[in-house]
């Protein structure tokens, strides 16, 4: 079950797009940081059930923040939701543990059907 | 000197973002062509007076030696000038880079020419595929001018400063880029005037309300 989410962008303006595309009635919790670091910090005292992370950020980056988040808790569920979509990028968010990569400018329709399967996962575990 | 102020804070949070999603897309496009990967930064607008723009562009290119520019002007409602201004040595090693690319026609031309051409190619990449994308995103349609390149010269020959109108305000989009091989680096500025305004503050508010 999905009930904190977590945004990590520098960019006001993509944090708010991105919490557009998510579901109004599923009564989501969300906490939002501007930087890797404090998306860090966030992390560990929120312990949020999904993670969406930009990756160039000023402070700490994504990939430096996923490592991070990771290596604090290896079952960390993270979404990267990037303008950079070159296969070196998502291969090394991949091989860090990230969960998935969405592609900005996002879509509503690909939330939904990561949501999906996140939960899924979650029901699993 | 004080900003003018013809973008809100909310509408220059918007361009940056799609600064940051276009440059992203031509970084993707060029890294499918070379085999490279383009270390992206956070894209950042500035909007000035055209006078003080030799000096802002001094400022970020001062510690290059050389530089080596790839200009293209673009026209639509969105119009202005990009410039790919890249470090010293850049096009020798975009040649290093694209050599399993080349045909042997291509390796027997002059050094110069073949540095001159890469430049060209590169830019040609790196500023299509992002404004492009700026302006898809913002539902416009655009049109270039074929790229111009300045190879290896000194800031102050290759940037004249009566290149703009004086009187007139800008808005610069810049992202600083850097390649992970060969150490390459350098900036697009994108710079538009004032005129474009009234157009991009309606395209922005469509683009948002996306998100509403």
């Amino acid at each position: 079950m999905i009930r904190k989410i977590l945004i990590v962008d520098d960019s006001p303006i993509a944090r708010k797009m991105l919490k557009s595309c998510l579901p109004k009635d599923e009564g989501y919790e969300f906490h939002e940081a501007g930087d890797g670091r404090e998306g860090f910090e966030k992390y560990k005292d929120i312990a949020p059930d999904l993670t969406f992370m930009d990756l160039t950020m000023p402070v700490m980056t994504g990939y430096e923040a996923i490592e991070a988040i990771i290596s604090h808790d290896r079952n960390a569920v993270i979404i990267v939701v990037t303008a950079d979509v070159q296969m070196k990028a998502i291969k090394t968010v991949m091989e860090s543990g990230a969960y998935m990569v969405l592609k900005k400018p996002l879509k509503r329709e690909d939330i939904q059907s990561a949501l999906l399967k996140v939960k899924d996962t979650l029901q699993k575990a | 000197m004080q900003e003018e102020i013809i973008l809100s804070d909310e509408e220059i949070a918007i361009l940056q973002e799609i600064m940051n999603i276009s440059f992203g897309k031509s970084a993707a496009d060029l890294a499918d062509v070379i085999d490279t990967h383009v270390v992206l930064s956070v894209p950042f607008i500035k909007i000035m007076q055209v006078h003080d723009l030799p000096t802002y562009f001094k400022d970020h290119v001062k510690e290059y030696k050389t530089i080596s520019i790839v200009e293209q002007k673009f026209w639509g409602r969105f119009k202005g000038d990009a410039l790919l201004v890249f470090s010293s040595g850049a096009g020798k090693e975009l040649i290093k880079m694209l050599q399993h690319e080349t045909s042997p026609g291509f390796e027997s031309d002059p050094i110069d020419i073949l540095e001159r051409e890469t430049l060209m190619e590169v830019g040609n990449i790196l500023i299509g595929a992002c404004i492009g994308k700026l302006a898809e995103l913002l539902k416009d349609v655009v049109t270039y001018t074929p790229p111009m390149v300045v190879v290896e010269r000194n800031y102050s020959d290759a940037i004249t400063e009566n290149r703009y109108d004086p009187s007139s305000t800008a808005i610069v989009l810049k992202t600083d880029f850097c390649f992970d091989k060969g150490g390459v680096s350098g900036f697009l500025f994108l710079i538009t005037s004032k005129d474009s305004v009234t157009w991009m503050k309606e395209a922005l508010r469509l683009f948002i309300e996306q998100y509403e």
